[in-house]
């Protein structure tokens, strides 16, 4: 029957070479038997109808060749879980960014938004699909080849089930501050304001040969970072006598960060270098040196905006963390209470 | 309505994964006397285990890569027919795993 020769055709395209020949045979049989039994019980020869609920009810010929060949996997269970986590990781820490740093070119530098989008919505979203779709593509890719090779070379040597539950890393408490980042804080935020303060005396830095005038502005900057020096360094000296997060110590690093950043982002749009000289170069080209810095300095805003809003996001999720602690902390306390009153 | 949905589902593969392990059992107990697959299958549907031919025949391929069966071609009622029956380790598996059934079935009375 053609339909049979159809079917049978279909299955043995997708069966393993050096088996196509004795499965088609046994499967023909196996249906050939179905339908003589079937003949047999109504008096006469199936209709095309009939043979064709055979076949339906046997299963599409790629999925019925399918069960013939051994399980195989691009990255397998073992894996897998890892593969996931990497993948989210590349999206948190590159993808993210790069969509935000983009985000942030777009809005804050004109010139690059007319470049790249001839200044309308729709022209900056069509400039970004391209670009996201590409990289995206590529660093998932990446990932993904670097873990089908892992996989292979996981399935020969089996180093995934040689462990040591030994290593395992300790329990980790979300709120526990490591008593070395609080000291690497409070060395880094004194040794900060001691050259910061060295500073101030003069607006010009620098001796004779190399003098560096700053903007007049210059002067709440200075002011800014020694207020926010001294309270990253008594936040970091009560975390070190006290390493736990609470709302009130996380709400002080939540005020500091964005006050730091948003004095950084007015830093990078304020063209804080007034001017340069040094005595073996010609003053024309001072000025070009100056303008540039500062030109840099601005372009740099979008980014600074961005690393602001990340850091930002990261310390009123340390708040939320603290107080859902402070609650679970309050309702222990309380059931404790009503446990011993009983 | 989609919770009853899910439920059938959730059935439908615990039973599928219960019957996996049973059908290699009824199908090397059903091999003790020589059979081809479509008389294999009549049998086992006949004695309430019934399995599809997509099932079977990779199945019977696995346990033959394994050891466990001999198959040969012999010509029946005028059709070429692969002809399966337990190989001498087959045997013997099949006996450790009936003990091994009758152990997990004990246990499970016991339980339930």
């Amino acid at each position: 029957m053609e339909l049979l020769d159809r079917y049978f055709q279909a299955v043995r395209f997708w069966l393993p070479k050096t088996q196509k020949q004795d499965i088609i045979a046994e499967l023909s049989e196996d249906i050939c038997s179905q339908i003589e039994e079937k003949e047999t019980e109504l008096g006469r020869k199936l209709k095309e109808g009939e043979v064709e609920a055979i076949l339906k009810r046997l299963g599409r010929p790629v999925l019925v060749a399918g069960r013939y060949s051994p399980q195989q996997y691009l990255i397998g269970p073992l894996l897998f879980p890892i593969y996931r986590f990497v993948l989210r990781l590349v999206a948190l820490f590159y993808l993210v960014p790069w969509v935000l740093v983009w985000i942030g070119f777009m809005t804050f530098d004109p010139a690059y938004r007319v470049r790249h989008s001839g200044g309308s919505l729709i022209g900056a979203l069509a400039a970004l699909w391209g670009p996201f779709w590409l990289t995206a593509f590529f660093a998932f890719g990446a990932v993904t080849i670097i873990f089908a090779v892992l996989e292979r070379a996981q399935t020969k040597s089996r180093f995934m089930e040689n462990w040591d539950p030994g290593k395992l890393p300790a329990v980790r408490d979300p709120n526990q501050i490591s008593r070395a980042s609080s000291i690497f804080e409070l060395a880094a935020g004194t040794v900060f304001l001691v050259w910061w303060i060295g500073l101030r005396s003069p607006i010009v830095l620098g001796q004779s040969a190399v003098r560096i005038t700053l903007a007049p502005v210059w002067q709440y900057f200075f002011w800014g970072y020694v207020s926010l020096a001294l309270a990253t360094i008594a936040t970091s000296g009560a975390n070190l006598f006290r390493p736990y997060w609470t709302r009130a110590r996380a709400s002080v690093r939540l005020a500091t960060d964005v006050i730091g950043a948003a004095l950084f982002c007015w830093l990078c749009k304020s063209a804080i270098l007034a001017g340069i000289s040094v005595a073996t170069v010609a003053p024309a080209k001072t000025v070009e040196i100056t303008d540039a810095i500062n030109l840099w300095m601005s372009r740099g805003f979008p980014i600074a905006v961005v690393v602001g809003i990340v850091t930002a996001a990261f310390d009123v999720r340390r708040i939320v963390r603290a107080k859902t602690t402070d609650i679970r902390l309050a309702r222990g306390v309380a059931e404790a209470g009503d446990l011993h009153q009983q | 309505m989609a919770h009853s949905l899910d439920t059938i589902g959730t059935f439908d593969n615990l039973r599928l994964e219960l019957r996996r392990g049973c059908l290699v059992l009824a199908v090397l107990a059903e091999l003790r006397s020589e059979r081809y697959g479509y008389t294999l299958r009549k049998a086992l549907e006949e004695r309430g285990m019934a399995i599809d031919e997509g099932t079977l025949y990779p199945l019977l391929r696995r346990l033959e890569s394994q050891g466990l069966l001999v198959s040969e071609w012999r010509e029946e009622d005028k059709r070429n027919k692969r002809f399966y029956r337990l190989s001498h380790d087959g045997k013997l598996i099949l006996k450790k795993l009936l003990a091994e059934w009758q152990s997990i079935n004990a246990s499970l009375n016991g339980i339930l």
